[in-house]
């Protein structure tokens, strides 16, 4: 696969990729892809809840890496570089289809409002201390494309509410309040999830 | 405080700035105390979604071939020898090259005459021979290097198969144009690095 020649047997490391990479080599572009591949992926599919926009959002995110690698000088860690490229890339695609990236309060506070109204007078009903993974990806998929954002962003991907106000474009507050809905949202539909299950034994 | 209190002010709590009234309606109160342990629950267990998922292989795929239309894999330039004859040390065949370079050199010179008394047309470049410079039987040489670790015995096999692939390569481009003077020197320098290989093997055996 490789157009330049390395020694036989020797790993390559990270630092000695992203090198070879400036230089156009096929297999430091390869290694750097299967290196992070995941994380990019599971990033672009938790924010858009579809598989093949994922794949595309993928390729897109390192093909933005790799033409710019060159400009790659070392100051933040090479995954923090690409992780904020594969953020933006997925950003601008949500824009571009103009899906909200950050839900305005005005037109869902009412709504929250309600749902935690009617909550407060249901018995308690605890998640009972575990989540299936699965399930918790299907109630993530289910969000809405705001809160989706900002719960990947901060729970998922470990963003702070200061750097997803700056990628997304909002303030602080508006931030926290919506992962705090988000949350609240994911707590309702694992609940209605688990329901259903019970309901068909 | 009540429930719909505590609630408004749950999100500054989950951020580490809860109040005492919190505190104490949390103890008192069990939807609430379900409900904070149950988004504590959601928050923590999201991480694992981090690296959940990986892209089928046909994204590398599509990825590696835009590479490669933008230019940004570049082509390694083609050595003027192959691998396998860098790896060997090259002193000693100095001698060996150019004694082979003069044999070569005057078969060449020695091309075929077209008709008995018809001296060449000044525009036809000689043919140069088919036949192997030196026809030793590849299986005598293997023969003769059997004896040696099996791992060196992998690599001289590898790399004679290499030379007389490049042989073949050069003898099928001279079927399609005898007179392409690059698949003749192609040709030239495959049956020099052969010859090579047997010194290699030969030499190597007498010094065992």
């Amino acid at each position: 696969m490789t157009d330049a020649k390395r020694p036989r047997g020797n790993k390559l490391s990270e630092p000695e990729a992203i090198e070879r990479a400036k230089q156009g080599d096929a297999e430091a572009f390869e290694f750097l892809y299967n290196l992070h591949k995941r994380r990019v992926y599971s990033l672009c599919l938790r924010m858009t809840g579809n598989t093949a926009s994922a794949e595309d959002l993928t390729q897109e995110a390192f093909l933005q890496l790799f033409r710019k690698i060159g400009t790659f000088r070392g100051e933040s860690a090479f995954s923090t570089w690409l992780h904020r490229m594969a953020v933006n890339v997925v950003l601008m695609q949500l824009r571009k289809k103009n899906l909200p990236v950050v839900p305005i309060d005005e037109t869902t506070e009412g709504e929250e409002e309600g749902t935690i109204r009617k909550e407060l007078g249901a018995p308690d009903e605890r998640l009972a201390g575990s989540i299936d993974r699965l399930q918790l990806q299907r109630a993530v998929d289910e969000l809405p494309p705001g809160y989706r954002t900002i719960f990947v962003l901060h729970d998922v991907e470990g963003y702070e509410h200061n750097e997803i106000a700056t990628m997304v474009g909002c303030s602080i507050g508006n931030s926290k309040s919506q992962l705090h809905k988000a949350r609240i949202k994911l707590r309702d539909l694992l609940r209605v999830n688990r329901a259903e299950k019970a309901g068909k034994r | 405080m009540n429930c719909l209190q505590f609630e408004n002010a749950l999100s500054d709590y989950l951020e580490g700035a809860g109040s005492s009234e919190q505190q104490a309606h949390l103890s008192s109160c069990s939807a609430c105390s379900s409900l904070l342990a149950d988004l504590n629950l959601i928050s923590a267990e999201a991480s694992s979604l981090r690296e959940s998922d990986g892209p089928a292989p046909h994204v590398w795929t599509a990825l590696e071939a835009q590479l490669r239309r933008e230019g940004l894999i570049r082509e390694a330039s083609r050595p003027l020898l192959p691998d396998f004859l860098l790896r060997w040390k090259t002193a000693w065949l100095v001698p060996v090259a150019a004694a082979l370079l003069i044999a070569v050199g005057i078969k060449l010179y020695q091309a075929p005459r077209i008709g008995d008394n018809q001296p060449l047309a000044k525009n036809v470049v000689p043919r140069v021979p088919v036949a192997p410079v030196v026809s030793v039987d590849d299986k005598d040489i293997l023969t003769t290097v059997a004896s040696r670790p099996p791992a060196q015995v992998a690599a001289y096999r590898n790399d004679l198969d290499q030379a007389n692939a490049f042989i073949r390569d050069a003898q099928e481009s001279l079927k399609n144009d005898p007179n392409d003077i690059y698949s003749q020197q192609l040709l030239i320098n495959a049956y020099e690095q052969k010859q090579m290989l047997y010194r290699l093997a030969v030499d190597q055996s007498d010094e065992q």
